[in-house]
């Protein structure tokens, strides 16, 4: 019986360790409220936020700050999860959020909106009389998501029909994914000045985007794929055991896989959209997620989420505290903040089975 | 109980066939093994009966109802697979004999998934192991779990690829009377192929000689034989008596 007790224990410090997770994702969202570019002190911020200050203050707080902290706080922990999906349904230590080409289709989405009707495709200068469209707040964005949901759906559609074997999927995702960058090329390459450098800013991930409209459909997305992988925690740890174990332990694993990577590609595909390429998280987090708890789904799920949102508060805190003014892209640092922190964890710890 | 009537299968539409025409009937109880080269379709034949893959032809039933149409959930609370490599991700053996109940559970194990799991563990005294990572156990040991979880869908045949083909002489031992036990002390069937002629006759009941993607010879241990041994692997053995028993050697 002792060793049931032990598991019990073990539970119980999973737990804690959730716990743990939210409140220091709590402290650093409110800690994030008083960090940026404006020069505001901590006494005002703390004012703005409880109704008084000034117009500009609060504006400051309510309109920009905080929909940016929510954004990071759902985005992090959607791209997360998203990339521990693909990694245990595609049984790939590699995949990512955008291994299906969602992020390089979005990007080209996003190219498409900026350079041929807001930037002056084919003449030269600026289009002025279409800049609307690209001055509308959601045209890039549903230009990209558009383009990364069909992106998805070709993937997923070619493999129902011919075959949902793992490495089928990804190399169908890399095939595409480089004809996204291609076309995307294609596309930089007849812009204009004003309009590829507006491109190129664009694909920089910025959470400087987000609005609260923005952060409830990213909300209501994250929500919906975190319900589904975590009433799947068992199903995924049995294929931990191996696709074939799997099936006989009574799992539709073809299902499972489609409609896994269907919505982790759309978490990943409304996040880019709003918000721009935001690399790595998906990657870093569920792997020192899995090296520091282990494999298992109904922990790792969780606490993947809560790791994506630390790392990208943090990052998103250093990326406005350090651009002096400006706010550095996010994107930028979730790498060179999680790159090396992440080898170290990769090198340092226990032995490597079960490595993805 | 089982009865497989006339499976054909390939893989891919153009590849040829592995399984042609194979039939085999094994009843409540009984432990049969399937004897055949490498190549001659024993796993596929595993495969079909198992669900994991669907053959293009043929019939499978089990205790009268099509096994072809029943769902994953329904086939896996019927018959349970203990592979020949095992993998369990880092669970521990707990989690891992739990898993075995996801059939019944589907998301959320419930207090009676969990007394069954300590049950099993405590029958096949591995309870002083519940809270270990399975996958850093010794191959015995693993095989030992997986025979726990198989245990865990409360099956009514048991499915053994190669179960000894990678252990040593004692844990070969070990886990034989563990699956022979389950099957007489629980009258669960069990379907195992073996490479070990001598291993085969002391646990099987049946036995089934694949060649060519079929079931050639099948039958009690009077069948096992020199001359259909050289049939179905081409290889020259002795048989000799030893204590009453059949000894198979090797002749080099």
């Amino acid at each position: 019986m002792n060793q049931i007790e032990e598991l019990k224990r073990k539970n119980r410090r999973n737990t804690a360790v959730i716990a743990f997770l939210v409140i220091a994702m709590a402290v650093l969202a409110i800690g994030c409220l008083f960090v940026g570019s404006a020069d505001m002190s901590v006494s005002d911020a703390l004012k703005a936020l409880f109704g008084g200050g000034s117009d500009a203050q609060s504006r400051i707080i309510w309109r920009i700050r905080i929909p940016r902290v929510l954004a990071a706080i759902i985005a992090g922990a959607g791209l997360s999860v998203a990339g521990l999906v693909m990694q245990t349904t595609l049984n790939n230590a590699m995949a990512s959020p955008s291994t299906l080409g969602v992020s390089n289709a979005a990007v080209f989405g996003a190219n498409l909106s900026i350079i041929v009707f807001a930037g002056g495709f084919l003449t030269t200068g600026n289009n002025l009389k279409s800049f609307d469209v690209g001055a509308n707040p959601y045209a890039t964005s549903v230009l990209a998501f558009g383009f990364s949901v069909a992106s998805v759906l070709l993937i997923l559609g070619l493999c129902t029909v011919r075959s949902f074997s793992p490495n089928v999927v990804v190399l169908a995702g890399m095939a595409i994914s480089s004809v996204w960058t291609a076309a995307t090329t294609v596309l930089q390459f007849f812009a204009t000045d004003v309009g590829l450098s507006a491109a190129v800013v664009w694909s920089f991930g910025d959470l400087g985007r987000a609005s609260y409209e923005k952060d409830g459909i990213m909300f209501a997305v994250v929500l919906a794929g975190t319900v589904f992988f975590m009433l799947m925690a068992w199903k995924y740890n049995a294929l931990l055991s191996g696709e074939a174990t799997a099936k006989t332990m009574g799992v539709h694993v073809e299902g499972l896989r489609f409609v896994s990577l269907l919505l982790a590609s759309l978490i990943t595909a409304v996040c880019v959209s709003f918000l721009g390429v935001i690399g790595f998280v998906g990657i870093i987090c569920p792997h020192v997620t899995k090296k520091l708890l282990g494999q298992d789904h109904r922990v790792t799920i969780p606490v993947s989420c809560l790791m994506g949102s630390l790392l990208l508060l943090l990052a998103d805190t250093l990326s406005r505290s350090l651009g002096s003014g400006t706010a550095l892209p996010v994107g930028a640092i979730t790498s060179l903040l999680g790159a090396p922190f992440f080898i170290a964890i990769i090198f340092g710890r226990k032995g490597n089975h079960g490595s993805c | 109980m089982l009865k497989v009537e006339n499976l054909c299968f390939s893989y891919g539409s153009r590849a040829e066939a592995v399984l042609n025409g194979a039939s085999m009937e094994l009843k409540q109880g009984e432990i049969g093994i399937l004897l055949g080269k490498n190549g001659s379709g024993k796993t596929t034949l595993f495969k079909n009966i198992l669900g994991i893959e669907k053959p293009q032809s043929g019939n499978i039933f089990f205790e009268g109802e099509d096994l072809l149409k029943m769902n994953r959930r329904q086939r896996a609370r019927r018959i349970a697979y203990v592979p020949q490599h095992i993998h369990f991700g880092d669970l521990t053996v707990f989690d891992s004999v739990l898993m075995g109940r996801v059939s019944y559970f589907g998301m959320k194990a419930s207090r009676e998934d969990y007394e069954a799991v300590e049950r099993i563990l405590a029958d096949m005294q591995l309870l002083d192991f519940a809270n270990r990572s399975a996958e850093a156990l010794s191959g015995g040991e693993k095989q030992k779990i997986a025979i726990a979880r198989a245990m865990a869908q409360e099956p009514k045949l048991m499915v053994f690829d190669e179960p000894t083909g990678n252990l040593d002489i004692a844990n070969e031992q070990l886990i034989i009377e563990e699956a022979k036990k389950l099957a007489r002390e629980k009258n669960i069937s069990i379907l195992s192929s073996l490479h070990d002629f001598n291993q085969a006759l002391y646990f099987g009941d049946r036995f089934f000689f694949m060649k060519d993607g079929a079931v050639k010879y099948a039958g009690g241990k009077e069948i096992v034989t020199e001359e259909v041994i050289r049939d179905v692997f081409d290889a020259p053995v002795q048989i000799r008596q030893i204590d009453g028993q059949k000894v198979i050697l090797n002749v080099f």
